[in-house]
């Protein structure tokens, strides 16, 4: 046992030095009597992959820019550039943000990708692939993703359910758009809502129990 | 077919929603209780030990998941492993990104560590679980020597009564609203370590022996415990800070004032002070004023108005349909808000109890509590008074005086720390 005449206490285990004062100890060590584990230091650093994929957007940013001002000073193009890789960003940031939740993760991205091509189709001067085309494939491609998703990496169904619920609802969303003669092609919406009509009923008539107890579950106030 | 679980999923009560908004790596909200056994434990009994526990206390096969408006505890198939102690004490259990479960049990020579996230339960409940899971781990080990039959354990509640939410079970509606004064209270600093490590320093002492110095000044072992505290914060305080009082925040088991025998939070905080620029700084006149801050704020209608406040401020309706970041964002508002009107925390546990047929196999039992400041946990186990420093800073003078107080009136003292350099 050792001892600090300064505090006038023992000390159990292993030390150089008194805990509390820092002062001379005397006594014999006892490394048997040590209470808790040596843990050494972790250093948490921020990502490196992600650090070099900053520099490389920044980079690609700059060059364009650079480019565009010394050769090219007719057309704005670099502004795409720099707008391309910031919805890029947006969408990696939503990633990484719920990538523990895979299903959550994809409607996730069903409604940023559909927003961002939105506002990307409206900026060029509106042409109406965003709503035409854009809009109805990725629902679609949502829901294939998610029942393929679900059975490989083996979810749960009740982990599954309620972002297959929410998926559906979207890709009913297009028919307003047939309703209100938004688009200028059509087929696209109209495959998105009869295979969402189909999907959901499927998803009602076999999981409506499950559905309605994730609803009251994660909605409950 | 999904297989019925004995609890799909289920709310937090009242003082676990503060919890998760305000978690992060500097304050993981983790307490640790410790069992000091008298021998090396056994890694197949205490899982063995572990496994038979956990059917007494389903809540604990929980994670934590967040909804539209509220966060909630979901079922789990997830089984609890024992390990041997291997990361830093109090590192965060609850992680939003991560599906695991709020505790954690693991060993180390002699010691049984629980740590548990504060969401789950508070310290009465934990201490529920530890002596259960310590019940278990002596009677299986031991087998031989109660052949004559076991022992009771004295935690008499049936599973609903265990589930229970005490906080909504006691309310009794809106309470007249009050102001609240927000008086800026001193604030320790200090230098942290890099990786956020929670210096702990324990010391053993005899309970007799300083219930009978706190008897010589007359007051109870609490009281005196807090107002050394507070004095060997003074010691540290620059004079220009002296302008701001020392608040002390003691947790109290509300238990003790509402019939409950709940395994999940059920307790409230008062707040006890002293202004150095009024009163005249002898250890005697924080004595005295602790001594009557407690008086005045430990009654049953001031512990009631108290909770009945905070549960009101969850059943209000517009709280209720909140989405639930921005619940958390004005939580994070209230409790910094909140937080600067207190120095540090004091956290009594009590006495724990155990069968005496346990005594030979027992060595002492020890908490302590993850902070953003420095904080005093205790607990005694028979004659074993367990006080406990954790603290995020490097500097340990707080804790040097409290000690050096204590022994300097002739306690015996035996301290143990995990950081072995200054």
């Amino acid at each position: 046992m050792l001892h600090c005449e300064h505090c006038k206490l023992d000390i159990r285990g292993s030390h150089s030095l008194c805990p509390l004062c820092g002062g001379i100890i005397r006594g014999e060590n006892d490394i048997e009597d040590d209470v808790f584990p040596h843990i050494p230091t972790i250093y948490q650093e921020f990502n490196i992959f992600i650090r070099a994929m900053i520099l490389v957007s920044i980079s690609a940013v700059v060059i364009s820019f650079a480019i565009n001002i010394l050769f090219t000073k007719e057309s704005r193009w670099s502004v795409l550039v720099a707008a391309g890789v910031l919805c890029m960003w947006i969408s990696l940031f939503f990633i990484i943000k719920k990538k523990s939740n895979i299903p959550k993760t994809i409607v996730w991205q069903v409604a940023l990708i559909s927003l961002l091509s939105v506002i990307w189709d409206y900026s060029i001067g509106w042409i109406g692939w965003s709503i035409d085309y854009v809009i109805p494939s990725v629902c679609i491609v949502a829901m294939i993703v998610m029942a393929v998703a679900a059975k490989i990496l083996k979810i749960g169904i009740r982990d599954i359910i309620i972002y297959m619920f929410v998926d559906g609802i979207f890709g009913i969303i297009p028919v307003l758009f047939i309703i209100f003669n938004w688009v200028n092609v059509t087929y696209p919406s109209v495959i998105c809502v009869a295979a969402s009509v189909i999907f959901l009923s499927a998803l009602l008539l076999f999981q409506g129990d499950n559905i309605k107890n994730e609803l009251n579950k994660r909605m409950h106030i | 077919m999904t297989r019925k679980k004995p609890i799909e999923w289920i709310r937090l009560d009242n003082a676990a929603k503060i919890f998760p908004p305000t978690t992060n790596e500097k304050d993981t909200k983790v307490f640790r209780f410790i069992c000091e056994l008298n021998e090396q434990v056994d890694k197949d009994i205490l899982q063995q030990a572990l496994d038979k526990t956990m059917i007494h206390f389903p809540l604990y096969r929980t994670i934590l998941r967040k909804g539209v408006f509220w966060y909630y505890f979901e079922s789990t198939d997830l089984t609890p492993e024992v390990k041997e102690e291997y990361k830093l004490p109090c590192s965060m259990l609850y992680n939003q990104n991560r599906r695991n479960l709020l505790f954690e049990v693991t060993y180390y020579k002699n010691r049984v560590n629980l740590e548990i996230y504060h969401a789950l339960t508070d310290g009465t409940g934990a201490l529920a679980f530890l002596k259960t899971l310590i019940y278990y781990y002596l009677t299986i080990k031991y087998a031989a020597d109660f052949a004559e039959g076991l022992p009771n354990l004295d935690y008499d509640a049936t599973m609903s009564q265990k589930m229970d939410d005490s906080f909504i079970k006691h309310y009794t509606g809106s309470p007249k609203s009050r102001k609240i004064k927000l008086r800026k209270a001193y604030k320790i600093t200090g230098r942290r370590s890099i990786d956020n490590r929670l210096k702990v320093i324990e010391g053993v002492m005899s309970a007799k022996e300083v219930i009978n110095l706190a008897h010589k000044y007359e007051t109870t072992l609490t009281i005196y415990l807090v107002a050394i505290f507070i004095y060997s914060i003074y010691q540290e305080m620059p004079d220009r800070s002296r302008r701001y009082p020392i608040v002390i925040s003691v947790p109290v088991n509300l238990r003790a004032y509402f019939p409950s025998v709940t395994a999940r939070n059920f307790f409230g905080t008062i707040n006890v002070s002293y202004d150095f620029s009024k009163g005249d700084g002898s250890l005697d006149d924080i004595i005295r004023k602790i001594k009557d801050d407690f008086s005045q704020a430990l009654t049953t209608e001031k512990l009631r108005v108290q909770m009945n406040r905070l549960i009101a401020l969850e059943k209000n309706a517009f709280a209720r349909v909140a989405p639930l970041f921005f619940k958390d964002m004005v939580l994070r508002i209230a409790n910094s808000i909140n937080d600067r009107g207190i120095t540090a925390a004091f956290s009594n546990i009590g006495k724990v109890k155990m069968d005496k047929i346990f005594s030979p196999y027992i060595r002492l039992f020890n908490c302590f509590v993850s902070a953003r400041r420095p904080q005093i946990a205790m607990c005694s186990f028979e004659d074993r008074l367990v006080i406990s420093f954790a603290s995020p800073f490097i500097g340990t003078d707080i804790q040097k005086n409290f000690f050096r107080i204590l022994s300097e009136q002739g306690i015996k003292i035996a301290i143990a720390s995990n950081v072995k350099e200054l």
